[in-house]
């Protein structure tokens, strides 16, 4: 019909590998650390007390748990669905952990893994119900995010645990002790946390999982076109309930890395999470309707995030003006890409 | 505005491109009101996009467009047209007086009611009965008569029937024509869009022919009849269609490779037997309704049923692996998010892209993309373009070719070349082709009889659940005749069905 479509690709001279799809994606995740920098900058204009390694290390320290959090997430939100419930998840996993090993003396190194099963199977619930009874993911989370909240305030009867001071007098065995702590142990001149490098080796695990495997290629497709990957009868359900399942043991994950770390377990910790996360998987360049999302830009939000946090907590006068910018720049953040999106668009 | 000289709608070198398609090209038509007008034409010639312009639901790249004499954007004067589509597109949980009056609310905060208008509206197209039923309940006719009723209601001019009655019993339709030719003889502007033949006969004074994004010819009068549309859609400058095509090493004696026995699926079909041998590509034909649809679906196991069926000796749970199937529209098959080589891959799994542990063998999905892209023909800059830079007819080939990687024994496609320009339409049939000659059955569900005598070998007409016996594409010299037997086997099907 028209004369460009004659060209056929064999006679074509440059077979490159990279396409545009490829390019925007990188140019999307330059882009957002590029505002990790600017932001960073226009921090140490205001107040050059700022340019110091021990910040950037609480900065790190800071969005550990958020980004292990938001890996989980943007599995699920790559096979579009949603999780509302890793807030709650986080929090019941502290606070069975230490019902189990504070309160009851089940040794630690099998409570954890206890604890990461539970996790497991509130995942498959999750999954379970949105794929065989076709609840909507939205209500099913926002359901089990109450449940799992409710099972928090119960198994720790609505008090708060610390390892190093069991309620029953009794100390717990040093070993077990070191062991939990050690989890999550700072060290050297800056005395960076070990939480920084579980973030950094779940996300080159998930990271390859998602954009390595077979099994991330097809949770693109699914979440690309869940009907027609029904149609190709890829393992629509099973993979859905995958993502549930690996979302809620990350989150379990995250909130025993920071029991470690803060070593006190409340039964309310984690509800504050939700909101945080989910901006850091947004801003990272996920579509709520499915089928896109990276781990470096997940990773990348999380850091704008908690970047952010720590330099307003630091200048504000008050909590309200975290908050609001937060806010602001979960909307702008998208709004910024759709804009240059259709930009895009407009100029191919 | 009554000294208006009523003189219908005048367009004018009306072109609209997408990219590179071009999927109206200087299109010139008239339309007087007063008189039904018809559109017919073929799968992707344009019909869909000109009912688009004139609904002002998207603008034309150039053109004009004149209503009653005057210069007219449809999109800015969108309230003057009414579109009533094949599936009404209202508000299914309101009822039906709510429909008429939502968006014409008035100026009032309460809960709108319909005026004394809106009432007599209702009366006079019978909807006084189910007038407080949720349209939802409603039976499709009465929702299409809704929507013609809101239309009437904000005084629109112009009538876009789209394919109106594909989804309605005979009775229901010729209630529908019963309305339209009342709108006609109100001096409105009424246009069938259709495929229907018959319909476009008995109901249109002037039918105007679209092909390739023109206006090839108007039938009038004597000229209009069946056999002269037909001859209009098919003939001149479709390329393709010889039969020199054909697989010449047909040996009818080979046995079957696939077949079916007292395959039934409720409310759909009933005690089917079917056959296919290797080579060969078997198109089932029938309009919307007909079951031909859920037959081919049923082949490729997307259907409850009942019977045996077999393929290549394997039997049901083992079939999986050796059929693919590809739907109808691209949006059923292709994933928006992936690149042109993504979407290639996207069915194959372990061993083929993926190895221990399942990682992704990346420059294995790298090399065996850009061996696809060229083994299927498709245009593209590189395999990592993302598959919505390709034309409409290249995407359709990455559809195909997404199920030909899996090397599947039965290939199941449906309307494969629904929306392609002409050029790769031939590419997609020499592909189909190509793959039955390699020993694979290929079966194809069409609406086109063109598309039947470019690509089958063989084809069956469905019709009320049934299957009609076997017609031999290559006792056909001329595409007309084929499309007069299978006419007739259609009426005879429906007939026996009735009886």
């Amino acid at each position: 019909m028209s004369s460009d479509v004659t060209q056929t690709p064999s006679q074509s001279p440059t077979f490159s590998k990279v396409g545009k799809a490829t390019l925007n994606v990188a140019a999307r995740i330059g882009g957002l650390f590029a505002a990790v920098v600017v932001v960073a900058i226009v921090f140490v204009v205001i107040n050059p007390n700022f340019a110091n390694l021990n910040l950037a290390v609480s900065v790190l320290r800071a969005m550990s748990s958020v980004a292990i959090m938001a890996i989980g997430l943007t599995l699920v939100i790559v096979v579009g669905e949603i999780d509302l419930s890793f807030g709650a998840m986080y929090g019941l996993a502290a606070n069975t952990l230490a019902v189990m090993w504070v309160v009851h003396g089940v040794p630690v190194y099998f409570a954890i893994p206890l604890t990461l099963v539970i996790a497991a199977l509130v995942g498959a619930f999750n999954g379970s119900l949105v794929t065989r009874w076709k609840i909507p993911s939205f209500i099913v989370t926002l359901g089990s995010y109450n449940l799992l909240y409710g099972l928090s305030l119960w198994v720790s009867n609505s008090g708060t645990f610390n390892p190093n001071y069991p309620p029953s007098g009794e100390d717990l065995p040093q070993g077990q002790l070191d062991f939990f702590i050690g989890l999550t142990q700072s060290f050297g001149k800056y005395q960076l946390s070990a939480e920084v490098f579980w973030m950094l080796g779940i996300a080159v695990v998930v990271g390859f999982l998602l954009h390595r495997s077979l099994f991330g290629f097809r949770l693109m497709a699914i979440g690309g076109n869940p009907e027609a990957a029904r149609l190709a009868r890829m393992p629509v359900r099973r993979y859905k309930i995958t993502a549930f399942i690996l979302c809620s043991i990350l989150a379990a994950m995250a909130g025993i890395l920071d029991f470690s770390f803060i070593q006190t377990s409340q039964p309310d910790i984690g509800l504050s999470q939700t909101f945080p996360v989910f901006a850091a998987v947004i801003i990272g360049g996920a579509s709520l309707s499915g089928g896109k999302g990276t781990i470096i830009g997940t990773l990348g939000g999380a850091l704008l995030l908690a970047e952010l946090q720590i330099g307003l907590a630091l200048l504000s006068p008050g909590p309200h003006v975290q908050q609001i910018f937060l806010g602001a720049v979960t909307i702008i953040a998208v709004g910024l890409d759709l804009f240059l999106t259709n930009l895009r668009k407009s100029r191919a | 505005m009554n000294d208006v000289a009523r003189t219908g709608i005048q367009i004018r070198g009306l072109t609209k491109r997408y990219g590179s398609t071009v999927a109206l090209n200087n299109l010139d038509l008239d339309i007087s009101p007063g008189e039904i007008f018809g559109v017919a034409g073929p799968n992707g010639a344009g019909k869909s996009t000109l009912v688009r312009m004139i609904g002002g639901e998207e603008s034309p790249t150039s053109g004009n467009l004149m209503l009653d004499g005057q210069a007219w954007s449809p999109a800015d004067k969108w309230d003057v047209v009414s579109i009533v589509h094949q599936e009404p597109q209202l508000f299914p949980n309101l009822t039906v007086a709510e429909n008429m009056v939502a968006g014409r609310e008035g100026a009032g905060t309460a809960w709108p009611k319909p005026g004394d208008d809106d009432l007599q509206i209702m009366d006079a197209l019978g909807l006084h009965s189910v007038r407080d039923i949720p349209l939802g309940e409603c039976s499709l006719a009465m929702q299409q008569r809704t929507e013609i009723a809101r239309a009437v209601a904000r005084a629109a001019r112009v009538f876009l029937f789209d394919e109106p009655n594909s989804a309605l019993t005979d009775a229901e339709s010729d209630e529908l024509f019963r309305e339209m030719h009342k709108l006609a003889e109100s001096g409105r502007i009424v246009l069938l869009i259709t495929h229907r033949l018959g319909d476009l006969v008995r109901h249109c004074t002037r039918v105007a022919v679209v092909r390739d994004g023109r206006v090839r010819t108007v039938l009038s009068g004597e000229t209009l009849t069946e056999e002269g549309l037909a001859r209009q859609l098919v003939t001149e400058g479709t390329g393709g269609g010889s039969p020199a095509l054909r697989n010449a090493a047909q040996t009818p004696e080979a046995a079957p490779m696939f077949s079916v026995r007292d395959w039934t699926s409720p409310n759909a079909f009933e005690d089917i037997n079917f056959s296919a041998r290797p080579g060969e590509i078997v198109a089932l034909m029938g309009v919307e309704g007909s079951s031909a649809r859920e037959l081919l679906r049923s082949f490729a196991g997307l259907e409850r049923t009942t019977g045996a069926i077999s393929l290549a000796g394997a039997s049901d749970i083992d079939l999986r692996q050796l059929r693919a199937y590809v739907p109808a529209t691209r949006a059923l098959s292709l994933y928006s998010n992936f690149s042109v080589g993504e979407n290639l891959l996207a069915r194959l799994g372990a061993p083929d892209i993926a190895g221990p542990f399942l990682g992704l063998k990346k420059s294995r999905m790298a090399s065996l993309a850009e061996q696809s892209v060229r083994r299927f023909l498709i245009k593209t800059r590189t395999a990592a373009q993302p598959i919505r830079s390709l034309s409409g007819g290249n995407q359709q080939k990455v559809a195909i070719a997404q199920a030909l990687n899996c090397a599947p024994k039965l290939l199941l496609l449906e309307e494969p070349t629904r929306g392609v320009d002409i050029h790769s339409k031939n590419e997609i049939y020499h592909l189909l082709r190509d793959y039955a000659a390699s020993g694979k059955v290929v079966i194809v569900f069409c609406t086109e009889v063109l598309e039947i005598f470019e690509v089958a070998d063989c084809a069956y007409v469905v019709a009320e659940g049934r299957l009609s016996s076997r017609l031999a594409i290559a006792d056909y010299e001329q595409v007309e005749q084929l499309a007069t037997d299978i006419a007739r086997l259609e009426q005879s099907l429906s007939a026996k069905a009735a009886a």
